[in-house]
């Protein structure tokens, strides 16, 4: 298709004279120039907020001795997390509180996915177990943590059945939403390119429903952590939320605190992690 | 019926052929929906007959269940009465041969334009390798050359729907079925890809109903026009488009002698002013 009438302005693009090039560059390089100054003010603005307010609370509890008692103080706070880095009960805690929610969040999204995206299979299965659905994702998790530690022990299992319940039912339901959301035209264009159901499904439906299913895991890290740290509270010999549990028991709140701050540290790091792995998988989103 | 092909199943098949059948017989087709307890008639009694090598486009007021006429002869909805004949043999299900394409391109987001080109052929189970080759060729038989390897949301609107152009004539299908598929695109764009659709689809010799509400579309590009009525739809008029022209220049189509004539007829038939 040589001299067809689509390719000349691609020719013409690529004959765009150096002059114009150069302009074009220093137009980009300003542009991306005013892009990082702005994200830079953002993060400039979060450190200043967060500073303030470590400082207005060390402030308050500095000459308040029942204050410092109640709110713990930042600096408390930092001593406490230097002595447990020190004596290593701050990586062993976060270590164990880490591995149970990584399990439960990987065991709990795929069952949860799994399950949720073979419903799609059938609409007679989906509608008949939909009620039941409802009712097990409406169940506070803390109220079966009785059962399961008779079930499961106070040890490690429990903690990682804890979270993988905490997730399951998110992970299914996310997923399911994200399967027979797919776009009717879709699903018709491949039938009428031939498609079986099960290649439908693998084709179209599966990659299709990645963008829910990964909005799922970003939610069910959060909940496979309150799971495990449940689970702790329940019955432990460590972990983050045995710490906590312990301190706030004895009444050291910067303790509390402390294990508080790694948790959330926790937190992020997991969250980061499966963003991480979201753009690994859908390279397509990057381009939108 | 001693001329019958013998069918040929298997994945990658041609419909089975009945010598001389014409690819298409639509004969008293009717299909009515069922509106909160209202039967709503759609179709009232449609009949028409694409012919092979044929490129007819079907017009109609808008409304008029053009798109259900679409998914009635593709096999996605059953007609309440009449009879789709493809290639001769009454349809069941999913006719053979036929390629489909609408107004949106329906690429998959997460596949490059290659892999959306190849789609269908994966499908049938055609090997990759092979099926690589025939949608890197129909690329480049569409002006794609060079971006095999974009994802569709770096493509622009014309592009994508070359794309979807090469997913639908790689499969080498009998019968192109496309339902408005330019109505997005910009003025320019739109004449480019009709031309070189016009094209391909001669030089194969395949057969081609273009459903569309754009006039000036249907008579540059068509041999032969259908007129569709107002809902419940049955054939209003039908015109044979002769421009005296190369058929594949939509510009020089546009500007041949009888163009205007036959838009001016069309339009007084579609009785747009009335609604």
């Amino acid at each position: 298709m040589n001299g067809s009438p689509l390719q000349s302005p691609i020719a013409a693009d690529a004959g765009i004279d150096a002059a114009a090039k150069g302009a074009a560059a220093r137009r980009l390089a300003t542009h991306r120039r005013a892009r990082l100054r702005a994200s830079l003010l953002v993060l400039a603005s979060q450190i200043a907020l967060l500073a303030a307010f470590i400082a207005f609370w060390e402030y308050m509890t500095a000459f308040d001795k029942q204050a410092a008692f109640m709110f713990g103080s930042p600096s408390a706070i930092a001593g406490f997390l230097l002595t447990m880095a020190r004596d290593g009960s701050l990586w062993r805690d976060t270590y164990v509180t880490g591995v149970e929610t990584l399990l439960g969040f990987l065991v709990g999204n795929v069952i949860g996915t799994l399950i949720g995206l073979s419903l799609w299979y059938s609409r007679f299965v989906s509608r008949v177990i939909e009620p039941f659905v409802i009712a097990l994702g409406s169940i506070p998790i803390i109220a079966l943590a009785p059962i399961i530690i008779i079930w499961f022990g106070t040890g490690l299992t429990s903690k990682i059945a804890m979270s993988t319940l905490s997730v399951v039912i998110v992970a299914l339901v996310t997923s399911y939403k994200g399967a027979v959301g797919v776009d009717a035209d879709q699903i018709n264009l491949m039938r009428t390119l031939g498609a079986s159901k099960f290649q439908i499904f693998r084709k179209l439906v599966v990659p299709a429903s990645l963008t829910d299913i990964f909005a799922g895991f970003k939610l069910t890290v959060g909940f496979a952590l309150i799971g495990a740290i449940v689970g702790e509270f329940m019955s432990s010999s460590e972990g983050l939320g045995h710490a906590i549990f312990k301190a706030g028991s004895l009444y050291i709140i910067p303790k509390v605190f402390a294990a508080l701050v790694a948790t959330i540290a926790l937190a992020l790091v997991l969250t980061f992690i499966v963003g991480k792995v979201e753009k690994l998988l859908m390279p397509w989103r990057r381009l939108g | 019926m001693s001329a019958v092909v013998p069918p040929a199943i298997a994945a990658g098949a041609r419909a089975p052929v009945q010598a001389g059948a014409p690819p298409l017989v639509v004969a008293h087709v009717a299909k009515s929906f069922d509106a909160d307890g209202r039967v709503v008639p759609v179709i009232g009694d449609l009949s028409l007959t694409l012919n092979e090598g044929e490129i007819v486009a079907i017009v109609g007021p808008s409304g008029c269940g053009k798109t259900t006429l679409l998914n009635t002869l593709c096999g996605l909805i059953a007609p309440d009465a009449g009879r789709v004949s493809w290639f001769g043999r009454e349809m069941s299900g999913q006719p053979a041969g036929v390629g489909y394409m609408l107004q949106k391109d329906l690429l998959l987001p997460w596949r490059t334009a290659l892999r959306n080109a190849m789609l269908g052929l994966e499908i049938r189970g055609v090997p990759l390798s092979e099926a690589e080759e025939r949608a890197h060729v129909m690329l480049d038989q569409l002006g794609l050359h060079g971006f095999a390897d974009h994802y569709p949301t770096t493509l622009s609107g014309g592009m994508r729907q070359r794309v979807a152009l090469a997913r639908t004539l790689v499969n080498e299908p009998d019968v192109l079925l496309l339902d408005e598929p330019f109505a997005a695109l910009d003025f320019q764009t739109k004449l480019l890809i009709e031309s070189d659709t016009a094209k391909l689809v001669r030089e194969s010799q395949r057969s081609v109903l273009l459903i569309t509400h754009d006039i000036e579309e249907a008579v540059s590009i068509a041999d032969r026009v259908i007129v569709l009525s107002k809902r419940p739809t049955r054939v209003k008029a039908m015109y044979d488009i002769a421009l005296g022209t190369e058929r594949t220049d939509m510009i020089a189509a546009r500007e041949s002698a009888g163009f205007v004539d036959y838009v001016r007829r069309i339009w007084a038939d579609l009785d747009v002013t009335r609604q």
